[in-house]
Parts: C-alpha cells; sequence; structure tokens
C-alpha cells in the first residue's frame, strides 16, 4: 500500500472536487430557485473558460500575468453575468410552470446552441492559457505532495467564491429574497419579493459560477470540449448531495472529485481506458438505488 | 382521433378502433403506399439516403416515443440501446461461424437482427430497472448513466476490441443478405427500411390499442392512479423498457447496412437528445409524430448542409477569409438544432402533429366546421 499515492490522490480529488461543488452551487441555486433541471452546466462552464482566455490573451499583452488573470476573471464574471440575465429572460422566462420534460428539453437545446456557437467563434483545438498563469512545481506540504500550484488555487479560488456565495445569501437583501423564493414562492410573492427578478439573479450567479469553474478546469489541463464533460459531472454531485441542498452541492463535489480520482488511480489497472469518466455515473445509478433524494434533499410526497 | 366527416356514425367500438375508418383514408393510406414504392424512380439517387436516415430516425425514435409519450419515462439514452443492436447485429454477422446454408439462404442477418433486438430490450430492461423506485429528473440521470456506461465504456473500451480489428468494424460489400436479396446500394436500402418501418409502426400501433398500451398509458397520465386501478406499474414500465430496446434494436441492427463501418461515434450522446427533439418536434404522443419530426430534422439538416455549402461557394469567390464557414458546418447544424427544440417547445408545444390534427379537421368539417379550443 503507497500511502503517499493515495494522500496525493485525496488531495488533488478534494481540490478538483471543490471546482465541481463550486459549478454544482450554481446548478443548485437555479433547481432551488426557479425549479429548472439544467442540463447546459457543461456549456456554461465552456462559455465561462472560453471567454476568460480571449479576455486574457488580450490583457496579457499590456499588463503583468497576475492583474491580467484577475482581470479577466473578473471580466469573465461580468459578461456571464449579462448572458445569465439575458438566457433566463429569452429561453427560460416563458416556461415557468411547464412539464418537466419541456423545461429539461430547452436546456438541452441551449447547450446544443452553446456549444455549436462557442466551437463557431473559437476553434475545437485545444487551447492553453499562455503564458501560464500558475506554475507547474507541485506543492509539499509536510512532506507530501499535494498537486500543482493550478490545483491548490484553484481551491482557494473556489473556497472563496463560495464564502461568497453563502455571505451573499445569509446577509443581503438579494439574497434573502432568494431564499424566501426557494422555500415558498407563494409566500414570497405575497411579500413584495419578485419571482422574476429572482430567477434571473440565478441564472446570472450560475453563469458566473460556471465561468470561474471553467476558467480553473480550463488552466489545469487546457480548454477543449472535454471541459464540458467534466461539467456534465455536475450531474452526479447534484444527485449525490440532493437536488435542492447547497451543503450537499459541496459535500457531493467534493465526495465525486474524491471518488473520480481514486478510480483514475487504482481503477485504471482493472478496467483500461475510461473508467475515471464513467465511475461517478456508475456510483450515481447505484447510490440513486438506495437513497434516490440523496443526502439532504427533500423527499417528495406524492399523492393523487 | 380526427374527427368523422358529416353523416359517419360508428355503432361498434370495434369499428371505432379500426385501422381504416372511412374509404378516404383506405385510399390515402393505399397511395401512399403506392407513392413510397415508385418513390426511388422519380427522385434523384441522393435523396435516397435521405429517405433511409428518416426511417432509421423513426425506427430509433419509435422507443423513444413509447417511453416518454406513452409510458412517461423519461429517457435520454436511447442511443445506447441502438448501439447494443448496432453492435450485436454487425458481430453476429462477421464473427459467428453460419453455416454454409445459412449464408447461402441469406439468413445470417435477419436472423442477427432478431437476436440483436432481443439483447438490446433485455439491456434497456437492465436500465429500466430503477424506474420501479425512482422517476423524473432521477430516472434521466440513470438512462443517462445507461448511455455513458454502454457506448464509452463496454462498446469502445470492450467490445471493440474483439477480433482485433480497433475501434471500428467495416462490413463486407454483400455481407448482408436478406434472402437472395443483398442490401448494398441505396435502392435496396430505401426498400429495406420502408418494410421495417412499416411493421414497426404497424405493431406499435396494435400494441397501443391493446392492454399492455392501455395500461402504459394509464402509467404516464397517473402512476399512482394506476397502480390503485391495479396496473402492476413495474412489470408494465419494464416491459415498457423492453419493447423500447427491442425497436432501438431493429433501428441499429438496419442502420449498419448504411454504414461504411461501425464504430462508437456513431451512437453519441447527441443521437439520444437527437431523438428525444424528434418526438418533441413531431409531438409527444403521437405515432405520426414520429414521422414527421424525423422528416423535418433530417430535411432541415439537409437545407442548412446545401444552403452553407452554397454561402459558401459564394463567399469563397468574393470573400475568401470567410471560408472557414465550410469547415464548421456541424456546428452551425447542432446551433439551428437547438433553436429549433426551444422554439418549438415555446411556440408549438404539441408538435407538428397537431398542427396536421387540425389541418384534417378543417378538411373533414368544411364547411361547417366548429372551431372550439381542443387539447
Amino acid at each position: 500500500m503507497d500511502w503517499n499515492k493515495l494522500a496525493q490522490l485525496l488531495t488533488t480529488g478534494v481540490m478538483l472536487g471543490s471546482i465541481f461543488a463550486l459549478v454544482a452551487l450554481g446548478w443548485v441555486l437555479i433547481y432551488k430557485c426557479s425549479g429548472v433541471l439544467n442540463l447546459a452546466m457543461g456549456e456554461l462552464t465552456l462559455i465561462g473558460g472560453y471567454v476568460c482566455l480571449g479576455l486574457y490573451q488580450r490583457f496579457v499583452t499590456v499588463m503583468p500575468i497576475t492583474s491580467a488573470f484577475i482581470l479577466a476573471l473578473i471580466g469573465t464574471m461580468i459578461i456571464g453575468l449579462i448572458l445569465g440575465l439575458l438566457t433566463e429572460r429569452i429561453f427560460l422566462r416563458k416556461m415557468i410552470g411547464e412539464p418537466i420534460l419541456a423545461v429539461i428539453m430547452v436546456t438541452v437545446g441551449l447547450s446544443f446552441f452553446f456549444k455549436g456557437m462557442v466551437f463557431i467563434i473559437w476553434d475545437t483545438d485545444t487551447q492553453i492559457f499562455m503564458p501560464r498563469v500558475f506554475s507547474m512545481e507541485s506543492i509539499e506540504v509536510a512532506g507530501i505532495a499535494i498537486g500543482e500550484a493550478v490545483y491548490v488555487w484553484g481551491f482557494v479560488a473556489a473556497i472563496i467564491l463560495m464564502v461568497i456565495f453563502i455571505c451573499f445569501f445569509k446577509y443581503t437583501r438579494w439574497g434573502l429574497s432568494m431564499q424566501a423564493c426557494a422555500d415558498d414562492e407563494m409566500a414570497a410573492l405575497s411579500l413584495g419579493v419578485s419571482a422574476k427578478f429572482v430567477y434571473a439573479l440565478a441564472w446570472a450567479i450560475a453563469f458566473m459560477a460556471a465561468g470561474v469553474g471553467g476558467t480553473l478546469l480550463g488552466n489545469i489541463n487546457g480548454l477543449n470540449y472535454s471541459v464540458s464533460s467534466l461539467g456534465l459531472l455536475v450531474l452526479p454531485v447534484v444527485v449525490f448531495g440532493g437536488l435542492n441542498s447547497v451543503p450537499g452541492a459541496i459535500v457531493g463535489g467534493i465526495t465525486i472529485g474524491v471518488l473520480q480520482n481514486l478510480a483514475g488511480g487504482y481503477g485504471d489497472q482493472f478496467f483500461p481506458g475510461g473508467i475515471k469518466e464513467i465511475a461517478p455515473f456508475i456510483f450515481m445509478v447505484i447510490f440513486l438505488l438506495f437513497k434516490p433524494f440523496g443526502l439532504w434533499g427533500w423527499e417528495r410526497i406524492e399523492r393523487v | 382521433m380526427s374527427y368523422l366527416p358529416c353523416g359517419i356514425y360508428q355503432e361498434s367500438y370495434q369499428a371505432d378502433q379500426r385501422w381504416w375508418r372511412t374509404p378516404f383514408i383506405k385510399g390515402k393510406m393505399i397511395s401512399m403506399v403506392i407513392l413510397l414504392l415508385i418513390f426511388p424512380f422519380i427522385v434523384d439517387e441522393q435523396y435516397l439516403s435521405v429517405a433511409y436516415t428518416i426511417s432509421y430516425y423513426v425506427l430509433a425514435a419509435l422507443g423513444v416515443q413509447l417511453l416518454i409519450g406513452y409510458c412517461g419515462q423519461i429517457t435520454l439514452g436511447h442511443a445506447a440501446f441502438v448501439a447494443v443492436g448496432g453492435y450485436c447485429s454487425a458481430m453476429m454477422v462477421l464473427f459467428v461461424p453460419w453455416p454454409q446454408f445459412i449464408v447461402d439462404a441469406g439468413l445470417a442477418y435477419p436472423i442477427s437482427m432478431i437476436c440483436a433486438a432481443f439483447l438490446a430490450g433485455f439491456w434497456s430492461v437492465l436500465f429500466g430497472l430503477p424506474s420501479a423506485r425512482v422517476k423524473g429528473f432521477y430516472l434521466i440521470m440513470t438512462t443517462m448513466a445507461a448511455q455513458w456506461i454502454t457506448v464509452p465504456l463496454v462498446i469502445t473500451q470492450y467490445v471493440s476490441q474483439i477480433g482485433g480489428r480497433g475501434q471500428a468494424f467495416s462490413i463486407p460489400e454483400g455481407t448482408l443478405k436478406i434472402g437472395p436479396w443483398a442490401i448494398d446500394n441505396d435502392i435496396a436500402r430505401y426498400y429495406w427500411s420502408i418494410v421495417l418501418v412499416a411493421l414497426c409502426l404497424l405493431a406499435m400501433g396494435n400494441i397501443l390499442r391493446s392492454k399492455l398500451g392501455r395500461a402504459w398509458i394509464a402509467i404516464r397520465d397517473n402512476d399512482i392512479a394506476a397502480e390503485t386501478m391495479g396496473v402492476n406499474i413495474v412489470a408494465y414500465k419494464l416491459l415498457a423498457f423492453f419493447v423500447a430496446g427491442f425497436f432501438a434494436g431493429i433501428a441499429g441492427s438496419f442502420y449498419i447496412s448504411a454504414l461504411f463501418f461501425v464504430s462508437p461515434e456513431h451512437y453519441e450522446w447527441f443521437y439520444s437528445l437527437l431523438w428525444v427533439g424528434i418526438i418533441l418536434i413531431g409531438g409527444v404522443g403521437s405515432i405520426q409524430g414520429i414521422v414527421f419530426g424525423s422528416a423535418f430534422v433530417v430535411l432541415v439538416f439537409k437545407a442548412l448542409e446545401t444552403g452553407v455549402l452554397w454561402i459558401s461557394d459564394i463567399l469563397m469567390v468574393s470573400y475568401p477569409e470567410w471560408g472557414w464557414i465550410t469547415t464548421k458546418i456541424i456546428f452551425f447544424k447542432e446551433s439551428a438544432f437547438g433553436l429549433a427544440i426551444i422554439f418549438f417547445l415555446m411556440y408549438e408545444p404539441n408538435g407538428l402533429s397537431y398542427r396536421y390534427w387540425q389541418l384534417k379537421n378543417y378538411f373533414n368539417l368544411w364547411p361547417f366546421s366548429y372551431t372550439g379550443k381542443s387539447h
């Protein structure tokens, strides 16, 4: 048993998982506030990554790397905000109250549309952040190599953003109105909360979170279509944590990240090939059979 | 069911449930069959491939329509079952040591098609098992998992390695024979697809008129109420998954005759979503809707392809720097398909078959049409 390898897999798993958790947070937010099950999350991360890359390549010519990256990240979040508001207004506003299949297929249509647009504007070749934002050397803590700097910084950024989002929900007026709307829409409406505003805000935040997630994922392996399949991993994450639970999304993200890394590290010798990508889905199916509502999701009681 | 023309009454349920209720419908269907039979002789060669692609989509979307439109079980992983059908059929034709008399009689391909249909059906039941416990979004997740587990893992990593041929199986020309006819040109493929589509649509229509179909529709409308009425919902849901997988197997087995080689890229997740999109465009819960949806999608794709090529030809001459558009046709297709789904769901949620239904009623009731709100 190689303890060092295990520790390394676990730590990189936690750090990768924190990025999943960030994206999953945006997903859960949309679901909680407006009841839309969003299958376009992978494409949202893709858009975020490419937008940030484009901005970074322009900024880096006139300023140092660090400030260029931070500015590009802020620019990505602003563009994400605008795109989120537009998407909600144009495509999703009309679908409120429609059957589940219709709403899901609208998000599927959105994912096709976004994917096509991304590949028309940027190309399908893998693109990397040049010059590199994070150094390639691995950082060591207590003798264990915990992965390249990009993982550590991704972890830090994801944690900071999650704290900001949670503070936003707890202490600001807009965040409280989102919570109220998620809890009981009718009561929130009667107290003067604008549901339309809350839906728009949820989509904007999801776009921003996915944009940051896409940027971090793009920094790890370069940007190409596989980033969007990493974005699809958000689905096992939310199923594991429970669809409408914010802590569930965070715990689920980290669990799936660790599980994926362990499967890649130990399963590859038994199942050569793509076990790393498939393991979360297999885990999800088995988990669904035993706990259909996830760890902390609300159980739905049905009556005729 | 559309309204009958003035003056036609039915006096028994049997008469009401008949396939051809009036002489006009009978005449319409017979003329349609004749048109389909002479179709290869009146159009250009290139449209035959369009026609059998439509047939392939009809066969594949049939199972999706059964699950979503009639049984209420949303599936987003149907390409997995089509892939199982295609691979099973291709590998049986290639690797099973058939006795010479079966090869001579041209039975290998039909036998492999039946086996493929059953295997795809059982594979589908395997992934339908969670439907006993979960539904809605969670069922979507398990069917998506079927796609991820089947195509990128099982087929790409394991099945494709059999025989050491790498990722793609190519089927030698003339191997696929039904009796004395070899399926090796577009006309043969077209007729073979028409026969299969006719048989499958007939089977589907008849199943839906039976006890089985009524049980599925009851489950779709309200599963708890159906259970209290004595419908064994687990058994009927699994049966729905089996029949849907069976049709998918037939579709996959048919389509290998049109492919130069069988490889996992023909069964990507895109196709699962495409078939769900087809039934949404055509109309959920309508057999005609499958045909309308498939025809719409294939023809729009064809038109886009022609249009983009035409535009890029013009651009190439006057603005050579715009030539990149040609290389990105597939992304224009995807974007257009995405927008088509969205706008159909927003502005035409009942699909094309609803418009057809309105049109039929308009003519059936003319000149005294009562245009009340329907549906």
